[in-house]
């Protein structure tokens, strides 16, 4: 079975996943993961299908041309085989907390931190809040730690960049009890 | 005595109220065998409880001796409990769980931190115990398995306390 992503952007307005996920259905096809979400005035749409028969994107990217002249931007993308499989992610969930007053960089530094360290980020989200003359940005990152690396590690690294970019950063365990 | 298969939900005897155990005999050994047999192959289990194995009778096993978190503090290693019942409950704490028998999501669920238990040993002898942090969850997660409750009974909001695994 031929596995596709699907991704659908467009300011939002009520209707919008009815008429996408009316075409999926009439297509014959499965959506295997989904997540979908407004981002300032856009509704975004991120899936991941599949269609036992269809492996050409040709006939898939025809069905969507609808959505298009409705004003939403349609990116489609075909899968390498093994592409829908969930990656089987172990190691220690932290929760890294960053916030403060807006600045240029706040995502980059925290991020190239992390990736320096081959840490993997498995879930970012980022808001801006507070008034307009004080807005302050706030950063939610889920990551799993490698093997011998501890929270306390990863707090040490944040230390310096509290610092540097006078934002306050917090970093907790949120590895679920096994029961 | 073996390692038995971990029933998942939406198996219907996860949902069952499990039966008093009145009778003793071999089978309640067997059963408490299996229990910890289980949670032993399971290597990141910590308990089991008798629905998760497709017994429902009241009785389950916790061991969190062996876990990362259970080593922190001081507990009672293997626990095999039969007609446990929780006596007393004290503070709350929100944890975010995990269950064999759910094994895609976790959830964040609201558990007493101090507890005090009563329970029939391996050897039908009346124990009555005191347990929290870890331990405590652990013996509140699996005593909910014997009336049929799963975590996502205990979580408020599928927006703010479920997670899909990563």
């Amino acid at each position: 079975m031929s596995h596709f992503a699907l991704t659908i952007i467009g300011r939002d307005r009520p209707g919008i996943v009815s008429e996408v996920t009316g075409i999926l259905y009439q297509l014959g096809c499965n959506i295997a993961d989904s997540s979908c979400s407004i981002l300032g005035g856009q509704f975004s749409m991120i899936l991941i299908i599949s269609h036992p028969q269809l492996d050409d994107q040709k006939s898939l990217n025809a069905a969507f041309a609808p959505l298009e002249q409705h004003g939403l931007s349609v990116f489609l993308r075909t899968l390498k085989p093994g592409g829908e499989e969930h990656p089987d992610l172990q190691g220690e969930i932290c929760m890294i907390s960053v916030y403060g007053a807006d600045k240029p960089g706040i995502v980059y530094r925290v991020a190239r931190e992390l990736g320096q360290k081959q840490i993997n980020i498995t879930d970012l989200n980022t808001k801006l809040i507070g008034g307009k003359d004080t807005p302050v940005y706030v950063m939610m990152i889920e990551a799993i730690l490698n093997p011998g690396v501890e929270v306390e590690d990863v707090e040490e690294w944040m230390a310096g960049l509290k610092d540097e970019m006078k934002v306050d950063i917090s970093v907790r365990s949120i590895t679920p009890m096994e029961l | 005595m073996a390692a038995k298969e971990v029933l998942l939900y939406p198996n219907p005897i996860l949902k069952e109220l499990c039966t008093q155990i009145t009778h003793w005999d071999d089978g309640v050994r067997l059963l408490l065998q299996d229990l910890v047999d289980t949670m032993v192959a399971a290597g990141h289990s910590v308990g089991v409880a008798a629905p998760q194995i497709g017994d429902t009778r009241r009785a389950a096993v916790v061991d969190v001796s062996h876990s990362k978190l259970g080593q922190k503090q001081e507990n009672h290693g293997l626990l095999q409990m039969v007609n446990p019942k929780i006596i007393e409950r004290e503070g709350q704490t929100v944890v975010r769980e995990g269950c064999m028998s759910v094994p895609d999501y976790t959830g964040n669920v609201t558990r007493a931190e101090r507890i005090v238990v009563q329970f029939q040993d391996q050897d039908q002898q009346l124990q009555v115990l005191k347990a929290d942090g870890f331990e405590a969850i652990a013996i509140q997660h699996e005593f909910d398995h014997l009336d049929g409750y799963l975590f996502l009974d205990r979580i408020s909001s599928l927006k703010s306390d479920l997670f899909r695994r990563k």
